[in-house]
């Protein structure tokens, strides 16, 4: 009897101490954390990168080579836009980071009154250098300090040059714009203009809409029953590239269409695997964000000044569907 | 000193100093919950009262524009003074989760403040429509900062969200420690309770337990108490007691038996006396009349007559004289001498004497007349029923701390009751007849085991028709 009352409480005891001892662990454990303290005071240079088109392959590239290349310089970099080509939503965020006292904007250029009114004015009264990536204004409208991204002008010409490569001298080309006709597509557009002059056989059409899914199509619609004999789309503003097809697809084959676009659209990469899309100029976002932060360092250390104000130019390349097949 | 009161003391504070503890790290945890918790709503309302000063700021301003009084003026002051203060606050609200949009915040701030200055500076100057474009702008700004607020606030609770989790996390834990704390503690008290009114009352009982064997007459059980306070220290003085109790019984006990045996032996004495002075004439006259009688049987020619009567008068003075005296070995031989001379008288031919005698022991002390009656009752039993006779040996031996007398004869042998009644010291009526002295063998093992102090002092062998053997011990040395 003694044995057993004397052995119960012994495992009584080991029990208690066990679930006391575990129980205590589990509260030590448990205990809070706190957002970590900001160790790095606001010596760094606070960057922003603002883009109008947020989650698209393209510029998610741009981003994360600005961002890795922030980390090697030191300095904080933020990404700001909006979505889906929100023009409004855009010039805010860029006057947010105007207000916001950002020691340098990297924006991808709009041109437009209100952004240049926006880099023009109120960036250089609060004294903000501010650098276009990817898409271009002209320097003397917008004080941009400079412009990295690809060549547009070149663009167009490999445009051309390919254009003659798959389609010969003669045929009707079509050349789809938005009916901002920014600085880019007119650049693009002057480049493979300037190329095709001398082939007279070559008629290119020109056409302008919205920047919309319906109006693309319905555009398409329309330049398909007026010019019927077409044999080439170029989309100038690639945006367009997936309405193009997807109208062709509805009444015929895609293959026999010579099309082209630009790699800053979602669409164009998985069209030109499906070999609907015979080329498309493919830049280097990564390396356009990881320049234009470089840059960017370096001209608020002084150790660059002045930046070129005609741009420092990203590789492009064409890429046709059958290499990628 | 490990005593009762320090053990109670030792529980007390044990108890005060668990409790304690408990308490005070609850209320340290308690504390520094509500610390946090009131940072953390203090950040909110800083940045909502944020927002909303600079809103009114706007207005103060935008009322300035239109009516300038100093009223407003002072409002717009009081507004951008309140601002200030709060930055300040703000700038210390700065993690690492949020200190980009944090640098940005408080730059808004700073904005808005030079952009209201701007303002005021073009309305002094009259630049009424600058001054308007301003204030327009400070109301971007004052937007700015309450959208900002928003999403700050929001990725505040983000931030906090693990930091919530953690703190209702940590208070579940806590309430579970705190019921096994509790049902340890109450465990482990009781069995220290149990432990220690064990400790008290365990000794407590064995100390009654003793006692009440000692009232009940017990003064041989130790007293043990396993403990090491005061009731250790009663049960040692107990013990004592017990100790001394027990020696102090002993003693008494001593001396009673001591007073006994006094009593027995004078009553011994008595009764011996008694029977000698029974059978006596007037001694004097006797002997005088056994010498005359002696030396006119010397007279006459009858010597051997006459020293047959010189020992029957010998014998007649030891046997009244000395039987309540000290004898030596030697006094007693010569003495059962006469006898065997008066015997060999009567019984002549029929009486074969031998005697083997070891002559280094005459000199010890013996109770007087103690070999004559042993003699008799061979005389007794071995040569007077016999028509042939009989022949006693008496032999006395030395036998290192002993001296040994054997007396032998060759008779039927004694009954084994006899023998046994002999020895338990049993009165035998029957026999006293046969006896010159007129006393018995028992009152012989009686006196000799007085004398000796022991009760190994006879040993009687008998065989049937072959004899008796009697041999009693005398110590050289008595025990008391």
């Amino acid at each position: 009897m003694r044995k057993i009352t004397v052995f119960v409480t012994a495992v009584i005891c080991v029990v208690l101490f066990y679930f006391t001892f575990e129980s205590a662990f589990d509260v030590y454990r448990a205990s809070w954390q706190l957002p970590k303290e900001s160790n790095q005071e606001s010596q760094h240079n606070r960057l922003v990168l603002i883009t109008q088109e947020l989650d698209t392959p393209f510029w998610d590239k741009v981003s994360d080579g600005a961002k890795k290349q922030a980390e090697k310089e030191g300095v904080t970099l933020e990404v700001w836009g909006s979505y889906g080509n929100n023009q409004e939503n855009f010039l805010e965020q860029i006057e947010l980071a105007i207000y916001a006292k950002m020691d340098g904007i990297i924006v991808q250029g709009l041109d437009t009154d209100e952004f240049k009114e926006l880099t023009k004015v109120k960036a250089a009264s609060y004294g903000i250098p501010i650098i276009t990536v990817a898409n271009d204004v002209p320097s003397a409208e917008s004080l941009r300090k400079t412009y990295i991204g690809s060549n547009q002008h070149l663009a167009g010409e490999l445009i051309a040059t390919q254009l003659i490569d798959d389609m010969g001298t003669t045929g009707e080309v079509i050349l789809m714009l938005d009916s901002r006709r920014e600085f880019y597509q007119e650049q693009r557009l002057k480049g493979i203009q300037d190329y095709l002059k001398d082939y007279s056989n070559i008629k290119l059409i020109e056409k302008t809409t919205e920047d919309t899914r319906e109006q693309g199509i319905a555009l398409t619609k329309d330049l398909l029953n007026r010019y019927p004999n077409v044999d080439a789309f170029i989309a100038v503003n690639s945006n367009f590239t997936a309405d193009i097809i997807e109208e062709i697809e509805r009444r015929s084959k895609v293959g026999p269409y010579h099309i082209y676009s630009f790699d800053d659209n979602r669409a164009s990469l998985s069209l030109l695997k499906q070999g609907k899309l015979d080329g498309m100029i493919e830049q280097s976002p990564h390396k356009m964000g990881e320049t234009s932060v470089m840059l960017m360092a370096e001209w608020l250390n002084n150790d660059t000044v002045p930046l070129d104000l005609d741009g420092y130019v990203t590789d492009i390349r064409m890429v046709k569907a059958i290499d990628v097949q | 000193m490990n005593n009762i009161q320090k053990k109670i003391w030792l529980l007390a504070v044990v108890v005060l100093l668990i409790m304690a503890s408990i308490w005070m790290s609850l209320t340290y945890y308690n504390q520094k919950m509500q610390d946090q918790y009131n940072n953390i709503l203090e950040r909110y309302l800083v940045m909502n009262e944020l927002t909303r000063t600079s809103q009114e700021m706007v207005t103060a301003l935008n009322s300035y524009l239109l009516i300038p009084v100093a009223e407003n003026l002072e409002s717009i002051d009081s507004s951008k003074k309140q601002i200030q203060e709060m930055k300040t606050k703000v700038v210390d609200f700065k993690n690492a989760e949020n200190e980009l949009a944090l640098t940005s915040y408080i730059n808004l701030i700073d904005s808005l403040i030079e952009t209201t200055d701007r303002s005021l500076v073009f309305h002094s100057e009259d630049g009424t429509e600058s001054a308007r474009k301003a204030q327009n702008e400070a109301t971007y700004i004052s937007n700015y900062i309450s959208e900002m607020t928003l999403t700050l606030i929001d990725t505040e609770l983000k931030t906090y969200d693990l930091f919530y989790r953690g703190i209702i996390n940590q208070s579940e834990e806590l309430n579970e420690l705190g019921i096994w704390v509790l049902l340890l503690i109450t465990f482990l008290l009781l069995l220290y309770t149990y432990w220690f009114s064990i400790r008290i009352t365990k000794p407590v009982e064995q100390l009654t337990r003793a006692a009440s064997e000692l009232s009940k007459g017990r003064f041989d059980l130790k007293i043990e108490v396993d403990s090491k306070d005061e009731i250790a220290f009663l049960a040692k003085m107990f013990e004592h007691m017990r100790n001394n109790i027990n020696s102090l019984i002993l003693e008494i006990q001593q001396k009673a038996q001591l007073e006994n045996e006094l009593q027995q032996s004078k009553l011994l004495l008595k009764e011996s006396q008694l029977r000698s002075l029974q059978s006596q004439i007037n001694p004097h006259f006797l002997f005088n009349t056994l010498n005359t009688v002696s030396k006119k049987a010397y007279l006459e020619g009858s010597e051997e007559t006459s020293d047959l009567l010189v020992s029957v008068a010998g014998l007649l003075r030891y046997n009244l004289k000395h039987l309540d005296k000290t004898m030596t070995l030697y006094h007693e031989v010569t003495v059962l001498q006469q006898y065997i001379n008066i015997q060999k008288a009567r019984f002549t031919d029929r009486l074969t004497f031998h005697k083997e005698i070891d002559e280094s022991c005459l000199h010890i002390e013996i109770p007087g007349l103690t070999l004559q009656p042993i003699v008799e009752n061979a005389m007794i039993y071995a040569v007077e029923p016999s028509e042939e006779g009989g022949v006693i040996w008496f032999r006395v031996k030395d036998e290192g701390d002993r001296v040994t007398v054997e007396v032998e004869d060759n008779g039927p042998g004694m009954p084994k009751e006899k023998i046994q009644q002999i020895i338990d010291e049993e009165q035998q009526h029957d026999t006293m007849a046969g006896h010159a002295s007129g006393i018995g063998l028992s009152n012989v093992v009686k006196r000799l085991r007085l004398f000796n102090g022991v009760e190994d002092v006879i040993k009687i062998e008998a065989k049937v028709g072959k004899g008796t053997k009697v041999s009693i011990h005398i110590l050289k040395k008595r025990g008391s």
